[in-house]
């Protein structure tokens, strides 16, 4: 049987490369970081995602058709962005085979980036940063970049299979989560995850740009956030502010 | 019961579609539908709105009946589509409107809002029942 989810290459890859994944979730955290580092490296479109699991789009620039999950990269970097909420009868299938993908790419640390829903939001001048690692070594990294480690906790979408097919296939992943809102788009809390990810990997991306724009990013992402909010209903991603059952230390 | 839930969910999830299968702008009215959550406590309503490029003195919240409120304000400049990247459409907004349904009643003429962040938050008391003893 053909494979569900294909990713088509534009352009030969090379190995060993960092991947950034940016992925619909809440305050669309991680996609508003994706779209801000793409714009700022200038990254190039190398991959996309084809699957009839998806929704029958096409993302139009200039004209052209395009799929609106991609991969964009340069000879350092993969940055894996998409323009739609991935949806949730898929989601399992389409991140298995992009975690796959990054295997066989022999990628050398995933980065998924996004969000902590917190109530009170409005409330926090800077959104704190919490982290989540696929192994031991990597949580060090974290503490010792300032990256305050989740010690338990729920985890629910994109991210949380990201982290899980990662953790299984040993490849290095790190998940950096900002405080954020839930249900609107959060430039700031973008902002924060990507000067951590500066901390962790050889690039410093300015985001001053992002957070004196913010307010027309809150603008254009309103119909996409709309739409990640009912994937996210599907998904159940209320369970991220569920307390974990009790246990025994 | 279980049956019951989840022919609920599914009128939920059909309701929830049809609202989003119409576009979140109005060319006529020159208005966008801002982005809004409704959280429902034992007390109250809260209900938020994002606001992006408002001027808050204009922000407007009517009582329209005791389980649906309407929210306005005016944007500080005017937004056509281009400036959203879209090239194909034609249209300006220069406001934000939309009516929120409220899962409970509540008593408008006690409600309070305030604006932080970019983020209108409305809060309004839920109307009181009766007491019921208890032995």
């Amino acid at each position: 049987m053909e494979d569900k989810v294909k990713i088509v290459e534009r352009r030969e890859i090379p190995k060993g490369l960092k991947v950034i994944c940016g992925l619909p979730d809440v305050g669309l955290v991680g996609t508003i970081a994706a779209s801000h580092i793409i714009s700022k490296l200038e990254l190039a479109e190398i991959a996309y995602v084809r699957s009839d699991l998806l929704p029958p789009i096409v993302m139009l620039e200039k004209g052209l058709p395009h799929s609106p999950v991609r991969m964009f990269g340069n000879e350092n970097l993969i940055v894996l962005s998409s323009e739609i909420a991935i949806p949730s009868s898929s989601v399992y299938s389409v991140i298995e085979s992009m975690i796959d993908w990054i295997w066989n790419k022999k990628a050398e640390i995933v980065f998924t980036l996004g969000g902590l829903p917190i109530p009170n939001r409005y409330e926090i001048e800077k959104p704190k940063i919490f982290g989540a690692a696929s192994d031991e070594a990597l949580l060090k990294m974290l503490n010792e970049k300032g990256v305050q480690v989740i010690q338990r906790g729920f985890l629910v979408g994109p991210q949380a299979l990201i982290l899980r097919y990662c953790a299984e296939r040993n490849i290095p992943a790190i998940a950096l989560l900002a405080e954020s809102f839930y249900n609107y788009p959060d430039p700031e809390a973008s902002s924060v995850v990507i000067q951590a990810l500066n901390r962790m990997i050889d690039i410093e991306i300015d985001v001053s740009e992002l957070i004196e724009k913010g307010e027309e990013v809150r603008l254009a992402m309103r119909d996409m956030m709309r739409r990640t909010q009912a994937e996210l209903a599907r998904m159940k991603k209320s369970h991220e502010y569920d307390i974990p059952g009790y246990y025994i230390k | 019961m279980r049956e019951r839930m989840e022919e609920f969910e599914e009128i939920a999830d059909e309701i929830f579609e049809r609202f989003m299968e119409r576009p979140s702008w109005d060319v006529r009215t020159h208005s966008l539908e801002p982005l809004c959550d409704v959280f429902v406590s034992s007390d109250r309503v809260i209900v938020t709105a994002d606001l992006p490029k408002v001027n808050p003195e204009s922000i407007r919240v009517n009582g329209i009946a005791d389980d649906l409120i309407e929210i306005t304000a005016k944007m500080r400049v005017k937004v056509n589509f281009e400036d959203l990247g879209v090239t194909h459409r034609r249209g300006e907004f220069s406001s934000f409107s939309c009516r929120v349904p409220l899962p409970v009643p509540v008593d408008t003429s006690k409600a309070k809002a305030r604006f932080r962040r970019g983020i209108l938050e409305i809060t309004l008391p839920r109307k009181k029942g009766y007491e019921i003893k208890v032995e």
